[in-house]
């Protein structure tokens, strides 16, 4: 797989153009946009046939975005509506009602804690592990270094829906089960895989000579890792986070099978007792308890990608 | 990519402090190791002992030792045989033919639409994808619902209701998770179009290829490792779905929509056969191991 | 060069931070004041009848044992998903509660999974004990004759209807079927007459689980055949095996079918809902949508006062009569009894802590206002007495009737496992995925793998 490039080629490679370009980004559109510049004679047309193409271009998006956004509405109109229904219409009187009435600590303020301890830790753990792990695989060469990447990466394959049962039986032998750090320690051991995957990918394209010079300055590994390669692979690692913490937040079946105990139900499997409320119509509450959920996880990924273009790093990373 | 061989060893061999200092070098590795072994290797050993007894939920004293009765009995269960059924149909569809094209598609419109509309679909894209699954099913539950939204808008157009979440199942749930997933096979494809270098694409349109012979004969080959890394990836991702079909229908009705993750928790715990449900998740997982493989051999030189 | 061992460091202590955790793991920090004590909390969150009820108990408790707290434990699921997330819980001596709330047919699978404690020595030494009537203590009996839990409660079943609705389609106001087809055609005369409100309910499909079963399917079946006072459908006692379903399965699947293809009630989409047991209780029958609901004495608890949807009217607009059998036969009426009882879990680690909050549940005042507030029939002879429970409820002096008619689940440890494929076999004939016959013999075939062979016909 090619290395991402690193962080401070997107923004420098696409951008200089002298063209109407717009701005950077990691489309490659800019490219296109100067190609087009430089390739349009002044004509008195109307359209030109890259106009033409734009045009063609937007409308389908707009309509594909509108099919994608149709669910989103319903999410933000039925969480201000007091009697919202099953179908995406906007709220006579918009009100806050639904979001004080699961402002409470059961619903809300425990779950979302549980989540919190629970994601962090285990992003975190995968985090700090899968650095050092990646600094020997990305550094060192050993006969040893292929098979250990290619097992990771199959163990990333893996359906881990597929261990669930025997990860609960065994948490049950273990009595690991109902706990939170242990179930954090699972989420953050599923994580690995792909994690040291990444963190090893982004690391390679940190050069070494970086290193030598912190050597002959008398560093050792562990400070060359945190001095220099981790701050230049920053938004690399900073990517790796958020995507981690992401997929975290969002899990179902982990809890939902390794925890019992109401008290120490993460967010993402309390959302699911709400579903119960089907005999009354409740769906403004749920939709409110959604949006309080997911929250966090968009800040985060606007975040990353407004900073970094994390998610195209990640596409760059990812795609061979 | 860089290696570097730390030992300043000559020809006759590194002298012990530094072959002790070579060995130490890969301590690093160890707590991630560690976490692998424990946490995956782990359960996926166990999982391999459970599949082979009959161990209960609940009515039995201890489980015993069954050797191959419950793969046999899987595959004469007409249950197990419509969960793969359903598996199959479920990964067709939304993963090979669903993200994968829609992913493709919305990534080559992307190159040249202009960037407001740009920025919008890719952010309405991306927050199907980064919103938790079990919000999502929820969302899907409330559009595909008899009563909701799909159908409103299939009035609006005067085109025959359907109940969705009734009478076809697989297909309303295979089509929320293309909604869900598409943005990944978005990215993947944005990146790797981006990188098709602009004159091979004009030389090829100087040279009067239309559209459909430029994406056949020069985009797609150029772009093939990343279809069959995506292609890759997202079946993986696909097979293990859980939490979407749960919230969604529960597998339901009936098990018209029970993939072998939904039928394998089914068994596990509303039929209390524990030994049974693990023998269709190590069926699972041998199937996921499979594809693993291939793809790893497909990727063998880029290690 | 480079320095190794001051480096070796942090690699070394995260790795041991993880063994030591996981070691540490082997505690199960129980604090061995505290009793914790797991039921049931109602899916919607509005009905919080148990948790109100308990946590009275629980100051009760902490006020007369001094130093001693009560943990309550709700565990919010669908009645079919308790079960198994209760089995969970008692499965490691972490997360095991002291007291768990078990539904009597439990009782035995779980005790065949080591998951409960005995308790003869403490009911021997219980002066409330002989007042529980017998059928009572043979319900918290298991296969091994020793006492396993203290019921709270039993249940009876029968047809509640709405007098308004009936009124409406002109049915009588004391209706009282006496075959199946009486209950058919009366259904049928409100479909025509009283459009847009569902005729009858009965309870299908995997996802109301035991509730199908025994308001639905057993509710028919042990009502057919020529003798149904004495012949068990379902389970011989004499031999030990599990009856094949033969006409008489057959004829109540196709009761069920009737029902729902020919719209005689709910949506099916709807009846195979999860929730539908709190979407009748809550809403439909409140809304008075529903004509008819063969259901359980306890359907009242949500609509008092201290339930969570009060419904003053309900005492004039519902009617009661019992579900009669096939075709009249003697007792001319079919009624299943259940009942839920408190138990020790096995892995508890304070069982005499739990066994005194065990008495302090069931205390006569206690179990009065139990029986009161859950709309419970009475299984102690005090508490049948008690003034305050006769009144509570005009329904309770019907039900109280019907049970001396009603039939108990049988005891097997698989009863759950073949709980679980009749619901099966409802709900594929109620989706029309296969027909009656198919059904059955599917059902057969299921019943013969789960009683290992242990199978008769009838």
């Amino acid at each position: 797989m090619s290395a991402a490039s690193s962080p401070a080629s997107p923004a420098a490679s696409a951008g200089s153009a002298a063209a109407p370009a717009t701005a950077a980004d990691s489309y490659g559109a800019s490219a296109r946009d100067r190609t087009a510049a430089r390739q349009r004679p002044r004509r008195r047309l109307p359209l030109t046939r890259g106009a033409r193409q734009r045009l063609a271009a937007d409308a389908a998006l707009l309509v594909i975005a509108a099919a994608f956004a149709v669910p989103l509405l319903w999410l933000v109109f039925a969480s201000l509506d007091t009697h919202a229904t099953l179908r995406v219409a906007p709220p006579h009187s918009p009100t806050l009602h639904n979001f004080s009435a699961v402002w409470t600590d059961r619903i809300t303020f425990t779950p979302m804690l549980n989540s919190l301890l629970m994601c962090g830790g285990g992003t975190l753990l995968t985090v700090v592990c899968s650095a050092l792990a990646a600094y020997p695989l990305s550094r060192f060469r050993s006969r040893f270094s292929r098979p250990y990447l290619l097992t990771v990466l199959f163990t990333t394959c893996l359906p881990v829906t597929a261990i669930m049962v025997p990860v609960y039986a065994l948490f049950v032998q273990t009595n690991l089960v109902d706990t939170l750090w242990g179930t954090a320690c699972f989420l953050a051991a599923s994580q690995l895989p792909f994690g040291i995957w990444l963190m090893k990918n982004f690391m390679d394209g940190v050069p070494v000579v970086l290193e030598e010079a912190a050597w002959t300055d008398g560093a050792s590994w562990l400070q060359s890792l945190t001095r220099v390669i981790l701050p230049l692979m920053g938004p690399g690692a900073a990517v790796v986070t958020v995507y981690t913490f992401i997929i975290m937040w969002g899990n179902f079946f982990v809890p939902f099978m390794l925890l019992i105990t109401p008290d120490q139900l993460p967010a993402s499997v309390s959302i699911f007792t709400f579903f119960g409320n089907f005999g009354t119509i409740r769906f403004g509450e749920l939709a409110a308890f959604s949006v309080l959920y997911s929250t966090p996880v968009l800040l985060l990924y606007i975040l990353i990608s407004r900073r970094l273009g994390g998610g195209f790093m990640l596409g760059g990373a990812v795609k061979g | 990519m860089s290696t570097t061989d730390l030992t300043d060893a000559g020809q006759t061999g590194p002298p012990p402090q530094v072959r002790m200092r070579r060995r130490m070098r890969w301590l690093p590795i160890a707590p991630a190791t560690a976490l692998l072994l424990i946490f995956l290797a782990g359960p996926i050993g166990y999982c391999v002992y459970i599949a082979f007894t009959d161990m209960q939920l609940t009515g039995q004293a201890s489980p015993s030792f069954v050797g191959f009765d419950n793969f046999t009995r899987a595959f004469h269960d007409p249950h197990f045989v419509n969960a793969v059924v359903l598996t199959l149909v479920f990964t067709v569809v939304s993963s090979i033919l669903g993200q994968n094209t829609l992913g493709l598609t919305l990534a080559g419109l992307m190159q040249r639409a202009s960037k407001t509309v740009r920025t919008v679909a890719g952010a309405v894209v991306i927050c199907a994808w980064v919103l938790p699954e079990i919000v999502a099913g929820f969302l899907l539950y409330t559009f595909f619902n008899r009563q909701g939204t799909l159908n409103a808008i299939l009035d609006w157009l005067q085109l025959p209701h359907q109940n969705w979440l009734y009478t076809l199942p697989i297909i309303a749930v295979s089509f929320a998770n293309i909604w869900r997933g598409t943005a990944f096979s978005m990215l993947v494809y944005s990146a790797a179009l981006s990188e098709i270098p602009q004159e091979v694409t004009e030389s090829a349109q100087i040279d009067g290829a239309g559209g459909g012979k430029r994406l056949w004969h020069i985009t797609l080959p150029m772009i093939r490792r990343s279809i069959g890394t995506n292609l890759m990836l997202n079946t993986l991702q696909t097979l293990s779905v859980f939490g979407l079909i749960w919230a969604m229908t529960r597998g339901g009705p009936g098990d018209r929509s029970q993939t072998l993750p939904v039928f394998m928790y089914d068994q596990a715990f509303n039929n209390a056969l524990i030994g049974y449900g693990t023998a269709v998740a190590l069926l699972l997982l041998l199937v996921g191991a499979l594809f693993s493989v291939v793809y790893l051999r497909l990727l063998r030189e880029e290690v | 060069m480079m320095p190794v061992r001051s480096t070796a460091f942090p690699a070394l202590a995260l790795t041991t931070v993880l063994a030591a955790a996981s070691l540490s793991a082997c505690s199960t920090g129980n604090d061995p004041n505290t009793v914790k004590i797991a039921f049931r909390k109602d899916t919607d969150n509005k009905v919080t009848l148990a948790d109100d009820y308990l946590r009275e108990v629980a100051r009760e408790f902490e006020r007369t044992h001094k130093g001693k707290k009560v943990q309550l434990i709700p565990v919010q699921a669908s009645q079919q998903d308790y079960y198994s997330k209760v089995q969970q819980l008692m499965r490691s001596p972490k997360t095991a509660p002291d007291v768990v709330h078990e539904d009597s047919f439990m009782i035995n699978p779980d005790v065949k999974s080591g998951y409960l404690r005995p308790l003869d020595g403490q009911v021997k030494k219980w002066k409330s004990w002989d007042r529980y009537a017998q059928s009572a203590k043979d319900a918290a009996k298991a296969e091994d004759g020793k006492t396993y839990a203290v019921p709270d409660g039993t249940d009876t079943r029968g047809i509640w209807f709405n007098r308004n609705i009936f009124k409406k389609a002109g049915l009588p106001q004391d209706w009282h079927p006496d075959t199946w087809d009486d209950v058919l055609k009366a259904a049928r005369t409100i479909k025509k007459k009283v459009p847009g409100v569902t005729p009858l309910n009965i309870f299908t499909g995997k996802a109301a689980g035991e509730a199908a079963t025994m308001q639905g399917m057993e509710m028919l079946l042990y009502g057919t055949g020529s003798d149904p006072e004495t012949h068990n459908p379902l389970y011989d006692e004499k031999s030990k095996k599990w009856v094949k379903g033969g006409k008489g399965f057959k004829d109540s699947l196709r009761f069920v079918q009737t029902v729902y293809s020919q719209k005689l009630g709910p949506d099916v989409d709807q009846a195979l809902n999860p929730n539908m047991q709190t979407k009748v209780n809550a809403d439909l029958i409140p809304q008075q949508k529903l004509a008819m609901d063969i259901d359980g004495s306890w359907l009242g608890q949500q609509w008092l006062k201290t339930g969570g949807n009060p419904w003053p009217k309900w005492k004039k607009t519902m009617g009661l009569a019992p579900m009669p059998t096939q075709h009249g036969q003697a007792p001319g009426e079919v009624s299943m009894s259940g009942g839920w009882a408190w138990s020790v879990a096995a892995k508890s680690e304070k069982p005499d802590l739990a066994w005194e909050l065990i008495k302090t549940l069931q205390s006569r005042k206690n179990a009065v206002e139990w029986c009161i507030r859950g709309a419970q029939i009475a299984t102690r002879s005090d508490v049948a007495k008690d003034p305050r429970y006769l009144k509570s409820i005009p329904g309770a002096a019907f039900f109280t009737k019907r049970v001396r008619h009603s039939h108990y689940r049988p005891k097997g440890p698989v009863y759950p496992r073949v709980s679980t494929a009749i619901a099966e076999a409802m709900e594929s004939v109620t989706t029309g995925d296969t027909t009656v016959d198919q059904a059955t013999r599917a059902y057969n075939a299921q019943l013969k793998s789960i009683a290992n062979g242990a199978v008769t016909s009838q």
